[in-house]
């Protein structure tokens, strides 16, 4: 079956279709982080540059990229430049399987949450080879502690994971978002929500889970020797990330593009307003959280990974495929 | 055409990258190789239309199995020019290995294929599918047994590596939390020119 050029060309228009509106929104989402802890601590946030400040992430762009890009000494020079874009380019490819509406996706593939868990698994290659190629203390130190946390929350949200596809019977995000058309799996499965959330959070490295950057004992983490444009692929990177993370609850939890009712105000509404609306509360939670808790030590971090949300999930989806299994209520 | 270009240029790219696993000097790079190999293996298994056997794969030895990898050999302090002088000592078991695993494709390829055993049957169902309709009915009992080995290992690696000392100092969260005031602090008439014995 060869494709024609013109095939080829709306391919890459739909790419650039979810590409671009990604990358302008994490800039916004930095605003937006900004503008809700200055909210959250009583100071005003950005308000200078563009009205209401809304400019302000852009004006940082346009600084990081005028800046000097640092090479440390003895430093691996390739995986040093290799780590940022490896970051970016993760969160970026994930999105070609996310089904922001129930006919707009890039690919609907069969296994489309096993390549997003696979992909968002990779994520920790970008932190790990960064911190090594600095060749520097501080960042050594913040990559290994991130591939440790990385790896002990990936296995909470894959159990989380088969608990949803236990519900659904498919592995193709489009059915696990149409067979919460009645009712979300956020009201079933609520403990597993509230464990996926936590876990998004220690993923992405965000407060109260962000060891690896952690400025009081490791000055900046993995980025530690990062500069100018390198530093804002990271940054770009990570803010991709969490948008990634809100989707994916998004889809799993909070039936994608669906109304919470089927009543006419709201089935109006277009599914692609619904899910991009699901996914900035998903995004104000992630800001809350990091105004409202301390950073956790990292004994404790394990310590819930390992001692508390693994068995919780484990016996979650025991006693969800034994309920289903009881009532005959399994998915054919 | 287009397939057998991509498989052609993936199966080249994963001689190239596995290759590049034992020649590297520095064992970060070896690891890094190793995993570029799986994720070309990953994409020759997605060729042939088994995604999900893929993409397991991908998760399993990408995200998981090679970042320990990783995370082990950047921690070692391993002296390059070791490596490199006791190559020659391994090569009598890795030959043994090698010829082991060649005779096992060679039987897989040639004499399976020629009695018909290993032909490939379209199915209307997709690969998830096909693989979860076998795994706990014809495969049972191969299933448990290769989980049972892996949990051996695990308790093996627990057993060799955990140390109990009764000096370690543990944190208990929900002592922590039971405690109350009258067990911590406590108010004391202290008369003048004495103090308190404790």
């Amino acid at each position: 079956m060869p494709l024609t050029i013109v095939e080829i060309l709306l391919g890459v228009l739909k790419i650039f279709s979810f590409m671009m509106p990604v990358l302008i929104s994490v800039a916004l989402l930095v605003y937006m982080e900004r503008k809700v802890l200055g909210a959250i601590q009583l100071r005003r946030g950005p308000n200078v540059v563009g009205p209401f400040g809304i400019l302000q992430s852009f004006a940082d762009v346009l600084k990081l990229l005028t800046k000097e890009n640092l090479l440390p000494t003895n430093s691996n020079k390739f995986l040093f430049i290799f780590a940022p874009m490896l970051t970016l380019l993760l969160a970026l490819i994930a999105w070609a399987v996310i089904p922001v509406s129930s006919t707009y996706v890039i690919a609907n593939i069969n296994i489309g949450i096993l390549y997003l868990f696979a992909v968002s698994s990779f994520g920790v290659y970008g932190v790990i080879i960064a911190g090594w190629a600095s060749n520097s203390q501080y960042p050594f130190l913040g990559a290994l502690r991130s591939a440790a946390q990385m790896i002990s929350y990936e296995v909470s949200i894959g159990f989380v994971i088969i608990t949803v596809l236990i519900c659904v019977g498919s592995l193709n995000l489009i059915d696990i978002v149409e067979s919460q058309k009645n009712v979300w799996f956020a009201l079933p499965l609520f403990p597993m929500f509230v464990v996926f959330i936590i876990s998004a959070l220690a993923e992405t490295n965000r407060l109260p889970f962000d060891l690896p950057e952690d400025e009081a004992t490791l000055v900046a983490g993995f980025f530690t020797e990062y500069s100018s444009i390198s530093f804002g692929l990271f940054f770009l990177g990570e803010y991709a990330n969490m948008i990634l993370m809100s989707s994916l609850t998004v889809i799993l939890f909070l039936g994608g593009w669906y109304p919470p009712i089927d009543i006419f105000p709201l089935n109006a509404i277009p599914g692609l307003i619904w899910f991009c609306f699901k996914v900035f509360l998903i995004l104000f939670v992630f800001l809350w959280v990091r105004a409202t808790f301390p950073r956790y030590r990292y004994d404790q971090l394990m310590r819930l990974g390992w001692k508390i949300f693994l068995p919780l999930t484990l016996i979650w989806v025991v006693l969800t495929s034994s309920f289903l299994f009881y009532f005959d209520m399994l998915p054919k | 055409m287009f397939a057998l270009g991509t498989f052609y240029f993936f199966s080249i790219f994963l001689i190239f990258t596995s290759l590049s696993v034992i020649f590297s000097k520095n064992p970060v790079n070896s690891v890094l190789f190793l995993v570029l190999s799986f994720l070309n293996t990953t994409f020759l298994f997605i060729l042939i239309g088994a995604e999900f056997v893929g993409i397991i794969l991908a998760i399993v030895y990408i995200g998981a199995v090679a970042i320990l990898f990783l995370f082990v050999v950047m921690m070692l302090d391993i002296e390059l020019i070791d490596i490199v002088s006791n190559i020659k000592k391994y090569i009598p078991l890795a030959s043994m290995f090698g010829i082991v695993i060649i005779s096992e494709i060679i039987y897989l390829t040639v004499v399976k294929v020629s009695k018909g055993d290993l032909v490939f049957q379209v199915s209307n169902t997709n690969n998830t599918e096909s693989i979860g309709n076998v795994l706990y009915t014809k495969f049972f009992i191969d299933f448990q047994l290769s989980g049972i080995a892996l949990l051996l290992a695990m308790i093996g690696a627990i057993v060799l590596t955990h140390i109990y000392k009764p000096s370690i100092k543990r944190q208990n969260i929900y002592d922590q939390n039971s405690v109350i005031g009258s067990e911590r602090v406590s108010l004391k008439n202290v008369k003048k020119g004495e103090g308190i014995d404790t």
